[in-house]
């Protein structure tokens, strides 16, 4: 019956109980919105960085990581190569023989990082052949190059044309080549079109002077849960003079941007919450004032101030609780259009690509998200409405039935 | 020993920092199942005694001793439950709970009591026939005329079977004929069930009515009859 009662009380104000539901529905649409639009746009960022270059696991040298030179070659790719083929929960893996070096055309000059690959395996790894605006992808064929739009723009060069690349070599003199553009690619990240270039993997270790030696391995997993136990399999297996590399661990700057947001993402949700506190005291405070007099015969007719306080309590959770779910229920209709079709934010564009997410956004909706906001609103309700509660719980029977 | 005893029972108020005295030593004792109403000009201090016996006031002096329990000391929880289990009050502008339905109005007090709803409800629809009052069962306050609301207070205040029933100028917002019936009800109650009523008014009819009557007059008893 408090129950009943409290619900009751709830709309004897329909008014203003609509407006306290309103603000707390509004609040949680936006909660709703804001973090899986941030969700989204982090993981893409993510996904873009894991699928254009980056991979799952990289296995190096030691130390090349830190100094990427050539000399920070595999001392024994064969073996790597042997591991990852045996070891369980390795999906694929691509060799790879990566160096700085210049691309230039006949009408200017860039630094690019130049990587080598055996398309067929890379194209497990990474999405630069799906990538592909023009052109093809490499074959198994030297002197081919890919490109990035950013750098054919750059270099005022489309297909069929010759670039010219150079790169210190093993021995120290400067390694060169001619290309042919065969495919332009477009990613998610204009910075990353305009600093990396595709070639076939013997060619550039000819162009090294290299003879079998790799860089580095990128591997994909069947299930990314496992890249803890993989990595430690691999480490225990390649010893010291390896390192092993989670994407984690290789990307840093985003990883600690996902740890960041999940700190801002409570700012915002106490930024909200205490604008919804706010509402709340004041509604439940002028509930409270308008009903001194009955309260004095609630206590007189036996009623003890701590059930008065419970129900003043279950009034305002009750409140945020219905606001919770319509505001789940809204919340989650206008976000699953926005899931499939994501949202288109090109008006952003160039900020977008510069930090690598896209310009189109599919917001995620996490589950933790969605139990979070479920119970921090009715949570704040109830907090909001201890100060009002307080106060009718503290009141004197006869002065409250006094009370007009 | 009566049900009620109130020994050199004295309150003071502070109106503005100035002492009002309310009630200067009254001794009072009620017995089970009197019909007793408290009488007097307005400000003699009917109500204040009435709140005191019915523990929602302390005393500035003296005591108020309800089933030979000092109630003088208690605490407001236990003031509360004693409230809840001993006491009915019936107030001059009814005072149900808007949000609630008569039957529930009346269930109210038991559910405070933690009596199980089948119990409740049998309690409820017993009382209500008793007092005439099915066909409110439903009926919120704003729903019923004041006689009929003042019915439902009376259920309310009785259903829990207290020890007395405190009625603060119950029929003062009723008319003639209404509170003659309300007051038939009350006094059907009092002889069949030998419930202990006390009124405080200075209604005619209530006073005509009375079995005891006490007429206070500046805080103390001026005058008994029987």
């Amino acid at each position: 019956m408090l129950f009943t009662l409290a619900w009751r009380n709830i709309w004897r104000n329909y008014r203003r109980s609509v407006l306290v539901l309103l603000s707390v529905v509004i609040g949680l649409i936006a909660i709703i919105l804001y973090d899986s639009l941030s969700i989204g746009m982090i993981q893409q960022m993510l996904d873009n960085q894991i699928g254009a270059h980056v991979s799952h696991i990289q296995v190096h040298k030691k130390g090349f990581n830190d100094n990427p030179v050539i000399q920070n070659y595999l001392p024994d790719p064969a073996r790597v190569r042997q591991l990852l083929a045996q070891q369980k929960g390795v999906a694929h893996f691509s060799e790879r023989v990566i160096t700085f070096g210049i691309v230039s055309s006949a009408t200017g000059a860039s630094g690019v990082s130049m990587v080598g690959i055996y398309p067929q395996q890379e194209v497990q790894i990474t999405k630069i052949k799906n990538s592909l605006v023009e052109g093809r992808y490499l074959g198994d064929a030297p002197h081919e190059i890919v490109i990035g739009r950013k750098l054919a723009e750059k270099l005022d060069v489309g297909l069929g044309d010759k670039v010219v690349a150079m790169a210190s070599a093993l021995s120290g003199a400067i390694g060169s080549d001619v290309f042919r553009v065969v495919g332009i690619y477009e990613t998610f990240s204009s910075e990353f079109d305009k600093s990396h270039a595709y070639v076939y993997l013997p060619n550039l270790q000819q162009m090294l002077e290299f003879e079998s030696q790799i860089s580095e391995f990128a591997v994909i997993l069947g299930n990314l849960e496992r890249q803890n136990e993989v990595q430690a399999a691999l480490v225990q297996e390649l010893g010291s003079g390896y390192e092993v590399l989670t994407y984690k661990q290789l990307l840093p700057l985003l990883v600690m941007q996902v740890d960041v947001y999940k700190e801002t993402i409570f700012i915002f949700y106490a930024i909200i919450g205490i604008a919804m506190m706010f509402g709340i005291i004041n509604t439940m405070l002028m509930s409270v004032f308008e009903r001194i007099h009955e309260f004095g015969v609630l206590m007189a007719v036996g009623m003890k101030n701590r059930r008065l306080f419970v129900m003043i309590l279950l009034e305002a959770f009750l409140l945020g609780i219905s606001g919770t779910v319509i505001g789940a229920v809204i919340g989650y209709l206008i976000y699953l259009p926005l899931a499939d079709s994501g949202i288109n934010l090109s008006a952003f564009a160039d900020g977008l690509n510069s930090i690598g997410s896209g310009s189109v956004i599919y917001p995620i909706l996490t589950p933790e998200s969605i139990v979070s906001a479920i119970f921090v609103i009715p949570a704040i309700a109830v907090l909001g409405a201890i100060y009002p509660a307080l106060r009718a719980a503290r009141l004197d029977p006869i002065t409250a039935i006094r009370h007009v | 020993m009566g049900i009620v005893q109130t020994i050199d029972l004295e309150k003071t108020y502070q109106d503005n920092g100035v002492p009002v005295h309310a009630l200067r030593g009254i001794n009072l004792t009620i017995e089970k199942g009197e019909f007793t109403v408290i009488a007097g000009p307005s400000g003699s201090g009917k109500t204040t005694l009435l709140n005191l016996i019915g523990a929602l006031d302390k005393p500035t002096k003296g005591r108020v001793l309800l089933e030979d329990t000092d109630i003088s000391g208690l605490k407001r929880d236990a003031l509360g439950e004693l409230r809840l289990h001993k006491i009915g009050f019936v107030f001059q502008a009814y005072n149900l709970i808007p949000v609630l339905s008569a039957m529930e109005n009346i269930e109210f007090t038991m559910m405070l009591s933690g009596i199980a709803e089948k119990e409740r409800h049998r309690r409820v629809r017993e009382v209500m026939q008793e007092l005439g009052i099915e066909a409110l069962a439903g009926k919120r306050p704003n729903e019923m005329s004041g006689g009929q609301q003042q019915r439902v207070a009376v259920a309310r205040a009785i259903v829990n079977n207290p020890t007395l029933v405190l009625a603060d100028e119950p029929t003062a917002n009723l008319d003639t004929d209404t509170g003659a019936e309300l007051l038939n009800l009350m006094e059907t109650m009092n002889r069949e069930h030998n419930i202990t009523f006390i009124f405080s008014s200075h209604d005619p009819q209530v006073i005509e009515r009375a079995r005891r009557l006490l007429i206070l007059k500046d805080g103390m008893i001026a005058e008994e009859r029987s």
